[in-house]
């Protein structure tokens, strides 16, 4: 990952005199799906990009240390081989950018890359995730605690109370305790959009989580009835460029939360371009949560490769 | 260049993360081509017609040059048969219930979508215009205008009672044009029963498709013509006797002019340029494209602007993925012209925006109200109390609030000043095509011998005519200027007659200067009258009425004089007196607001004051006329300047007395003298926002000849008397729609 973000002072400034134009945003975000595609070599190219991009996920009551090692593994190996051959891809390296779990599961991920010999991060999600309704202090906790069980990112929820009644500074303070908690780990910041009521406060907190010192800003759980849009993610984005430019720091993005299509990894892959630059396009600066996302790229690769679409039995489950 | 380069393979793109080309098949459009053997005539009455010994003009890709098809040119002959043709259908068409109608409308939108890629394709080879744009936007778009128009036609016995289409429209369209703009014309003239001959500039063959799908329902076919001409047969199609409109269709949108608060404008700039540098030009046809080519010369016009921009210091920004050869011209921000260069006062061209600063929002409603042109702009602003007061300040046909370009059916789109009086779209839209039922229709009468040089040059000098046998109190004598009798310019006079051919009294002899100072006068008045609410000029109209009222035997007994009989003189007055109060009344009912799709927050469609309004009163009807129109007039807030009847110009003057003591000085201003002198001088007039005029056909021809100086609106009855004291031509809406003009303002919604 990229060098870490040490923060900067509070400055409420910042954020005091910011209006989002909400419906001026919802056009920018429709026009952006239909104006930029891509097409053949480009975009079988662009799929294993995003491949690279995936934060593999797997966050559900049932998981167990088996379906979390079949995860790691399909992390490693996230295409099958022959055909990223037929691309000449196979000497490339190609993994998605972590895999993310649940701080229990934290150790049995870490074990499993461990035992498949490979260096993928292991993110976990924490701080009374998804609702962020815990005690502080039990927040704080979690968050130590999966570090010391080798979890080198992680994903945090924001305090949505504080964002809804306005209590900035506090909001500030809690972040700053998150990251002080996560040591060397790099921190990502989950704004549960969905739930943050205006465009103008999913900017607000956009910046107030970068000012606190995160690494990544998220959009989503996964768990709100809202995940990841576009518009949320162009008033992020703006955020970023905003902070980008106020303070020389590069602050990734992650969307996560209902893009499950390959389609749908191509329209974020342009989003990114077109608002911040191809400086962006690394997995230091850009994730994308998912879970079943990586199962359609790879059909449209094999499509690609093929010529015919695949069979269910024709691709490994992850 | 793409086309010369290697296919870069996947790997190299994985480390590249470039785009590619998204070629969009255009294999119909040729086929399309092909079914007429690449030669395209013309589209009359459902056939294609390719007659012999025409010239033929290529129609070429605008980007590669390639000669797709080659366009026949049309001759007068041809102009002249599609007008019969469309005459006669005319005839079945407009006899049609409106429900017959819609269903026609209905199954040509079904068409479109049957055939849309076919029609984008088509559109984008030959205008080099962004496929995305056309598929997305304008093909939509159309169906959405048929689908809305056939509402209308359904409605249209209820909703627009007293009301006749008015016949064959021929619409004539600019060389750069979207096919779009020519089915903002077609659709509310096919629906409120109208048929159409549209001539096309050579090589344009989408227009030519649509009529084909038209013509290809099988009934009606003679409702859509098309045929492909150089712009010389727009006058013979213009003065073709069955012609009873002619409509014209702009060059499509050019570049922006935009105005940043200096406080903002650092921010604004890097914004703007950090935005226009991601965007990427290509070949129209290709998917992901956000901008295509609009040919040579345009890219020409760009390529001398922002040279001559350059030289005059102005700050220069190109950016973005372009090929960098022509016709590809990039996104160029243009900053810091002086107000005072000539790249400042010219149109800005396509892709060109120029930037400019201002320091409050006063300022920007000047700088942005200073220029020919009307019609359309936007307002980007937090605070919604300031973006308003902008919105209904600006002096143009739509504006956006927080957005841009945002067009619907339902909304009117047109312009002032110079971008035109006519109205696209809405109710406003259908009016166009129509008439008051009854009226007589445009006249074919157009005299090739006027000199337009003399007319109404020279006034006839006037000298004592015999004893003056006025009545008692003597008539008021003077030019009614900025609240009170003025003596004219000239210190002379002209006699008027009673019906006996006696003298009945002297009026002033108004010329140009008592024009200009009467012009100066309305429109020191405007702003206030403007800023009074309706309920405050229903009021002064009543105040007006009553004074009339009491005025009523005096004013019975001049008409008397002239000839009209006692009873109809009383009538004649009462009517007046009626008139003043109808329209205080409707005074108060103006505009509304419209709830249109895809659009959170509500359009507010309102109507605006012209601005000073000449009238030249008709002969007939000396007094109902005269108030009639005044009232409509100032009911919606315009200040008039009037040229009261030739004959019977008293009784106005006796109006005068009363609106000298009840209404703000200059509000109205009569000028009596020699009418053609006098229309001269209105219609040459600059600074006059409308005309109109009711008098000689000669007149007519006069004042639309002279008001293209600065495209003022003008009603004129060419030499056609009216019967005023009929609601429907009279005193009915028809006064209404031309004594106020519309603005839509969209206030998109949301948090």
């Amino acid at each position: 990952m990229s060098a870490r973000n040490w923060g900067t002072e509070l400055d409420l400034s910042w954020i005091s005199k910011i209006q989002v134009n909400q419906p001026a945003v919802l056009r920018r975000a429709e026009q952006i799906q239909t104006r930029r595609t891509v097409k053949k070599e480009w975009q079988a190219a662009w799929l294993l990009k995003a491949v690279t991009f995936i934060d593999l996920t797997t966050l559900s009551g049932d998981d167990t240390s088996s379906n979390v090692q079949r995860l790691c593994y399909k992390a490693k190996y996230p295409i099958r081989e022959d055909l990223l051959k037929a691309l000449n891809m196979h000497d490339k390296g190609i993994t998605t950018a972590a895999v993310c779990v649940y701080p229990a599961r934290v150790s049995d991920a870490v074990k499993a890359l461990k035992t498949a010999g490979c260096t993928i991060p292991v993110a976990s999600v924490a701080t009374g995730f998804p609702a962020g309704q815990t005690h502080l202090k039990t927040r704080l906790e979690e968050i130590r605690l999966a570090v010391e069980d080798g979890a080198t990112e992680i994903d945090v929820v924001i305090n949505r109370t504080l964002v809804l009644t306005g209590q900035w500074e506090a909001l500030y303070d809690e972040i700053r305790q998150f990251r002080k908690a996560c040591g060397e780990a790099h921190l990502k910041t989950i704004l549960a959009t969905g739930e943050l009521a205006s465009l103008t406060n999913v900017y607000k907190a956009s910046m107030i989580a970068m000012m606190a010192g995160s690494d990544f800003i998220k959009t989503s759980t996964g768990k709100e009835t809202v995940n990841a849009t576009f518009p949320v993610a162009i008033v992020m984005l703006r955020a970023i460029r905003d902070f980008f430019w106020k303070t020389g720091n590069k602050i990734g993005f992650k969307p996560a939360g209902g893009i499950r299509s390959a389609k749908d990894s191509l329209a974020w892959l342009s989003l990114i371009k077109e608002e911040l630059g191809d400086e962006w396009l690394t997995p230091e600066l850009f994730r994308i949560g998912a879970s079943t996302l990586l199962s359609d790229i790879e059909r449209q690769i094999y499509h690609h490769v093929t010529g015919r679409y695949a069979a269910y039995h024709d691709l490994a489950m992850c | 260049m793409a086309a010369t380069r290697a296919r870069p393979s996947a790997r190299e793109i994985f480390a590249t993360l470039e785009y590619g080309p998204v070629p969009e098949s255009h294999a119909c459009a040729l086929a399309w081509l092909d079914t007429q053997d690449r030669r395209l005539g013309h589209y009359v009455s459902g056939k294609w017609l390719k007659p012999e010994h025409r010239n033929s003009v290529p129609c070429q890709d605008p980007i590669t040059g390639e000669s797709l098809a080659s366009c026949l040119q049309a001759q007068a002959e041809d102009v002249v048969a599609a007008v019969e043709v469309a005459g006669k259908a005319f005839e079945n068409w407009s006899g049609l219930p409106g429900a017959s109608r819609a269903q026609h409308l209905i199954r040509l939108a079904k068409m479109i979508q049957k055939h849309q890629r076919l029609l984008w394709t088509l559109e984008s080879l030959v205008t080099g215009r962004a496929v995305r744009e056309i598929r997305d936007k304008d093909v939509p778009l159309a169906q959405q205008l048929l689908q809305y128009h056939a509402v209308q036609a359904c409605t249209q016995e209820e909703v627009l009672a007293g009301w006749e289409p008015m016949g064959v429209v021929g619409l004539i369209l600019s060389p750069t044009f979207s096919f779009l703009e020519m089915m903002w014309r077609i659709c509310p003239a096919l629906a409120v029963g109208c048929t159409v001959v549209v001539l096309v500039p050579p090589a344009s063959p989408t227009p030519l498709l649509l009529a084909q799908l038209a013509g290809e329902l099988g009934s009606f076919p003679g409702i859509l013509n098309v045929i492909s001409g150089p712009a010389s047969l727009g006058p013979v199609l213009a003065s073709q006797p069955r012609v009873q409109k002619v409509a014209f269709c702009g060059a499509v949108e050019g570049g922006l002019r935009l105005l940043i608060q200096e406080s903002v404008w650092d921010e604004t700039m890097r914004r703007l340029q950090e935005r226009m540098a991601r965007l990427r030009a290509g070949r129209g046809l290709d998917g992901a494209v956000d901008m295509g080519a609009r040919g040579a010369a345009a890219h020409d016009l760009a390529q001398r602007y922002v040279r001559e921009a350059r030289s005059e210091g102005a700050q220069v920004f190109q950016a973005g993925d372009v090929p960098s050869d022509s016709p590809f011209f990039p996104p160029t921000l243009v900053s810091d012209l002086l107000p005072a260069s000539p790249c400042s006062q010219a149109e800005v061209p396509w892709p060109v925006v120029a930037a400019s600063r201002f320091r409050t929002a006063k300022e920007a409603l000047a700088m942005a109200n200073r220029t020919p042109r009307g019609g359309s702009a936007s307002v980007w602003s937090e605070r919604l109390g300031q973006a308003l007061e902008l919105g209904y300040g600006l002096q143009v046909g739509t504006v956006w609030i927080n957005a841009h370009g945002l067009r619907n059916s339902e909304v009117p789109t047109g312009g002032c000043k110079e971008s035109g009086s006519s109205w696209h779209g809405g109710l406003d839209g259908l009016y166009e095509y129509l008439r008051p039922s009854g009226t007589p229709g445009r006249l074919a009468y157009f005299s090739e011998s006027m000199n337009y040089d003399t007319f109404g040059l020279a006034v006839p000098s006037t000298l004592p005519a015999g004893p003056e046998i006025g009545p008692s109190p003597t008539a008021p004598y003077g030019l009614f200027i900025g609240g009170r009798f003025q003596a004219p310019g000239a210190r002379s006079s002209r006699p008027i007659q009673d019906s006996q051919g006696k003298l009945h009294s002297y009026v002033a002899e108004g010329g140009a200067k008592d024009i200009r100072g009467a012009v100066e006068a309305a429109h020191q008045a405007t702003p206030g009258w403007v800023s009074q609410s309706p309920g405050a000029r229903a009021s002064l109209l009543w105040a007006l009425a009553s004074a009339l009222e009491r005025r009523e035997s005096a004013l019975a007994s001049r008409l008397e004089r002239h000839g009209v009989e006692f009873k109809a003189a009383k009538v004649e007055v009462e009517l007046s007196v009626r008139q003043l109060r109808a329209w205080g009344a409707r005074a108060q009912a103006q505009g509304h607001v419209l709830q249109v799709a895809e659009l959170k927050g509500p359009v507010l469609r309102l109507r605006e004051p012209l601005g000073v309004l000449a009238i030249v009163c008709p002969d007939e009807w000396p007094l109902l006329a005269f108030v009639s129109l005044l009232a409509a007039a100032l009911a919606h807030g315009n200040s008039v300047v009037l040229v009261p009847s030739g004959a019977c110009p008293i009784p106005a003057l006796e109006v005068c007395q009363d609106m000298a003591t009840l209404l703000p000085a200059g509000l109205v201003n009569v000028v009596t003298g020699d009418r053609d002198h006098l229309t001269r001088c209105l219609a040459l007039h600059q600074d006059i926002q409308a005309l109109w005029y009711f008098g000689s056909a000669q007149g007519s021809q006069f004042v639309e000849w002279a008001s293209a100086g600065n495209l003022k609106p003008v009603w004129v009855n060419r030499g056609c008397p009216r019967a005023w004291d009929q609601e429907a031509k009279g005193a009915g809406p028809e006064l209404g729609l031309r004594a106020a003009r519309t603005k839509a303002l969209w206030l998109p919604m949301g948090d």
